[in-house]
């Protein structure tokens, strides 16, 4: 799973996500792309899951980029822990998503294959996404 | 050189709000700016713009914009889109002068199968998607394309390599690789004892970059 090799802090505040994405929000790399919808937190498992549904899928005929990185860490308290005394533990790692934000792209596949891949993964993702195709590419095809 | 013809009009307003009431009238906000010309800000109607950019490339593509009864040629130098809803938020137009030749980015297609593909199973990688070239307005082609046909695995095409009509002065540096037939990657399937020792080993904390105070008891205890 990812996660950050070093890290300047142990934990992290919780934070609010405002606004759309504005910067990785267009298909750069692959020829598809799966998109999100909403703002939300996208777990390291939640992309370990996605990843492994995506190159299963496609078997080995294509490529995969992942455009998130868990960079946030998330505590928690332990199970029957009275209040207070303190933050909890560090228990995972996620990455914050804005509405607009490319999660993960493939090429090297047909069309439905990557739209069967991308939905695979889509329900592994904790946020509303859309499969995207990239712009130029919809005027080639067009 | 493909040709198309859009109608805009002048607009007197600028600003966050104007622009924002412009689009909620069906209407985007635009710019046409050029050589020896003062910038006008314009407005056009979305639906014909929407419609005008699914069948033409954008970038290739002559634009004879009618702006309140006068005609200009003109690029596309940018369209601003929304993050993810189907809209457009603004248009950059360039007039074109006579004679002048401008700098544009022209999509490379590749066509035919690659024999590294077809025979040895690899994965083509196109890793430049468009073409920075100099050219007279009236020769500007739609997209540049490459043959991959002979391209056998591990094999690369670079932009030196690509042909292209008498005119055309490629700006990209000639070293870049435009597509790669790549050998594919064994895809490992995890067992289930190797998935189990990744889940234990899974909680192990990164390192922390900063040093440890001496009364910081989270990060001494994060060293030990």
């Amino acid at each position: 799973m990812l996660s950050p090799k070093r890290v300047k802090f142990r934990k992290m505040f919780k934070g609010r996500t405002k606004g759309l994405a504005t910067r990785g929000a267009v298909v750069s790399f692959g020829h598809y792309g799966l998109q999100a919808l909403e703002p939300g937190w996208v777990t390291s498992r939640q992309i370990e899951a996605a990843r492994v549904a995506l190159t299963r899928h496609i078997k080995r005929g294509g490529k995969v980029w992942i455009r998130i990185f868990p960079d946030k860490p998330i505590t928690k308290k332990p199970a029957e822990t009275r209040m207070g005394k303190g933050k909890g533990p560090p228990e995972g790692w996620v990455a914050v998503v804005k509405p607009g934000r490319i999660l993960f792209e493939l090429e090297g596949v047909t069309p439905e294959i990557a739209k069967k891949a991308m939905g695979l993964a889509q329900a592994k993702i904790g946020v509303k996404t859309k499969f995207v195709v990239r712009e130029e590419a919809k005027t080639d095809e067009g | 050189m493909a040709i198309a013809s859009l109608s805009a009009a002048a607009r007197a307003e600028s600003g966050k709000g104007a622009s924002r009431a412009n689009r909620r009238e069906g209407r985007v906000p635009a710019i046409i700016y050029g050589h020896k010309r003062a910038p006008q800000s314009l407005t056009i109607n979305a639906k014909e713009l929407g419609r005008l950019l699914e069948r033409i490339a954008a970038e290739a593509t002559v634009i004879e914009l009618n702006v309140d009864g006068a005609t200009s040629r003109t690029l596309i130098r940018e369209i601003q889109r929304h993050p993810f809803r189907k809209q457009i938020l603004h248009v950059d137009f360039q007039e074109l002068v006579a004679g002048e030749k401008v700098t544009v980015r022209i999509p490379i297609r590749l066509t035919g199968s690659s024999e590294g593909v077809r025979l040895a199973g690899g994965i083509m990688d196109q890793t430049l998607r468009d073409l920075e070239i100099r050219v007279d307005p009236a020769l500007i082609p739609n997209h540049i394309d490459v043959d991959v046909g002979a391209l056998t695995i591990g094999h690369s095409i670079h932009v030196s390599e690509i042909s292209l009509a008498e005119g055309i002065e490629v700006l990209t540096d000639g070293d870049a690789t435009v597509c790669v037939c790549a050998i594919p990657k064994a895809v490992v399937e995890a067992t289930p004892a190797a998935v189990e020792g990744a889940a234990a080993e899974a909680p192990a904390e990164p390192e922390l970059i900063r040093k440890a105070k001496p009364d910081d008891e989270e990060a001494v205890e994060e060293k030990k």
